[in-house]
């Protein structure tokens, strides 16, 4: 029953009293582990969303060189696209939310993912401006398959979470409790 | 009798259980609830605070009051060096901090000044800012307002030559250093003032260079330097046939063959045919030669 409520519940949250899944050693591991990658992503997410909020020029800019936006929505994607980031590092770093805040940060690793890929059909030189900067580079400074690959292993991270989204030091735990 | 005793109790204790049950899971469904609405709500909040802060943030900029003095187009975006009669218009991006530009210029400035002081051509100069986002600094946004310093007291063409006269390095941000753009200012006659340095200190400009640089993200061109010759792109080549100063003459030729020419001051003509008062290589003091 239980088990069947947790599958139910799209934020399976403890019970009081009650230990986490499968109680014992190896889910107290899984639950620190799922801290770790928490934070891990939380970091990525910051870091993504600072390096781009200095100077909103260029965050526009580095939206409008994927030619996939109407310029009438280049400005707010490059305005609120690193607000978004940092608004899901803080739910990750607090654990609140956790499995929607990682199931979004899923959602929004492939979109990037499918526009660098989209960029490199086409044959368009930019820096996927990631972690700040972007803008067209030339065709031999192109990294894609890193670009791709990067997003590729925050995606792991994301699953992880949404697998496991039971956390030490977490508010969703806090809450339940 | 007893086992139907023992079987009544038990059923009203599981009873009890599954109304506990039901009001745990009732409980934490409104729990669950309201976590999602609080996500949402944080994730919605900080996206719409985001947008409306980097609107304010991005500065405003009107033609009639931030653009210096001089400056063309329908947002005075531009800066016009020449005869505006010029049969044709060579359009330049320029980014003060970009090598390639450097280049572009020790190769062709002679010629193009040339063609300047023949009223053959007018030039249109975009001042793009966009090096400082790539290799982080200010140098190339401090030089563009410079330039604008620069423009607004007419003395635009020549302290441009001199600051590609003296670039440093792509990835040496020395122009972030404002005195040495002012100290640079001083081998072009007339330029340096107290209004000129307070110009270049205070980042007058800052709103047009913003500006420019915006339009240029907009224009599609994507590398400095971009250059039109009558709105086709001529770096590296111009219908497939590379450029050189003397190949230059050529296109321009050709495509001003049966229009009048402009006619331009000849004491500004003679100095930008022997442009000798800064920091030219020697090899430009032969550029007087061509001049007919």
């Amino acid at each position: 029953m239980s088990v069947k409520e947790h599958k139910a519940g799209l934020l399976p949250i403890d019970r009081a009293g009650r230990g986490l899944p499968g109680s014992g050693r190896g889910s107290a591991v899984t639950a620190w582990i799922g801290t770790a990658v928490r934070i891990a992503l939380a970091i990525v997410w910051a870091w993504a969303g600072l390096a781009k909020i200095s100077d909103p020029q260029a965050a526009a800019q580095a939206v409008r060189v994927y030619r996939i936006l109407p310029e009438a929505l280049v400005k707010p994607f490059g305005y609120g696209l690193p607000f978004l980031e940092l608004a899901l590092a803080l739910l990750l770093l607090v654990g609140l939310g956790t499995r929607i805040a990682a199931v979004l940060s899923g959602v929004l690793l492939l979109v990037y993912i499918a526009s660098i890929a989209s960029v490199w059909a086409r044959g368009i030189s930019i820096d996927c401006g990631c972690f700040g900067g972007g803008g067209a580079v030339a065709a031999s400074r192109t990294q894609y398959w890193q670009e791709i690959l990067r997003d590729c292993g925050f995606l792991l991270l994301t699953g992880w979470l949404i697998w496991r989204p039971k956390t030490r030091l977490s508010l969703d735990g806090w809450l339940a409790a | 009798m007893s086992t139907k005793n023992e079987v009544g109790k038990r059923s009203a204790r599981e009873r009890m259980q599954e109304e506990r049950a039901k009001e745990e899971a009732a409980a934490r469904k409104k729990r669950q609830l309201t976590v999602i609405v609080v996500t949402l709500v944080v994730i919605a909040a900080a996206v719409v605070i985001g947008i409306v802060v980097q609107n304010g943030r991005s500065s405003s900029y009107s033609a009639a009051t931030d653009a210096p003095g001089g400056t063309v187009g329908t947002t005075r975006l531009l800066i016009p060096v020449g005869g505006t009669a010029a049969p044709s218009t060579v359009t330049i991006y320029e980014d003060p901090r970009c090598p390639a530009c450097d280049q572009f210029e020790t190769g062709m400035k002679t010629t193009i000044n040339q063609l300047l002081a023949q009223g053959k051509i007018q030039i249109q100069y975009h001042i793009a800012s966009f090096i400082d986002r790539h290799d982080s600094g200010k140098g190339s946004k401090n030089a563009a307002n410079a330039l604008a310093c620069a423009q607004n007291v007419g003395r635009f063409h020549d302290y441009h030559d001199v600051l590609y006269a003296n670039q440093p390095q792509e990835t040496d941000d020395a122009w972030a250093d404002k005195s040495i753009l002012i100290s640079l200012a001083k081998q072009v006659p007339g330029l340096d003032s107290p209004s000129f340095e307070a110009c270049v200190n205070n980042n007058t400009y800052g709103s047009w260079v913003t500006a420019v640089q915006s339009d240029f993200d907009k224009s599609g061109y994507n590398s400095t330097p971009t250059v039109l010759l009558n709105g086709t792109p001529a770096y590296p080549t111009y219908n497939s046939q590379d450029i050189s100063p003397a190949n230059f003459t050529t296109w321009v030729d050709n495509a001003n063959k049966g229009k009048p020419l402009a006619t331009m001051p000849s004491a500004s003509a003679e100095a930008l045919a022997s442009p000798t008062a800064h920091n030219n290589p020697p090899a430009s003091g032969a550029a007087s030669a061509g001049h007919s």
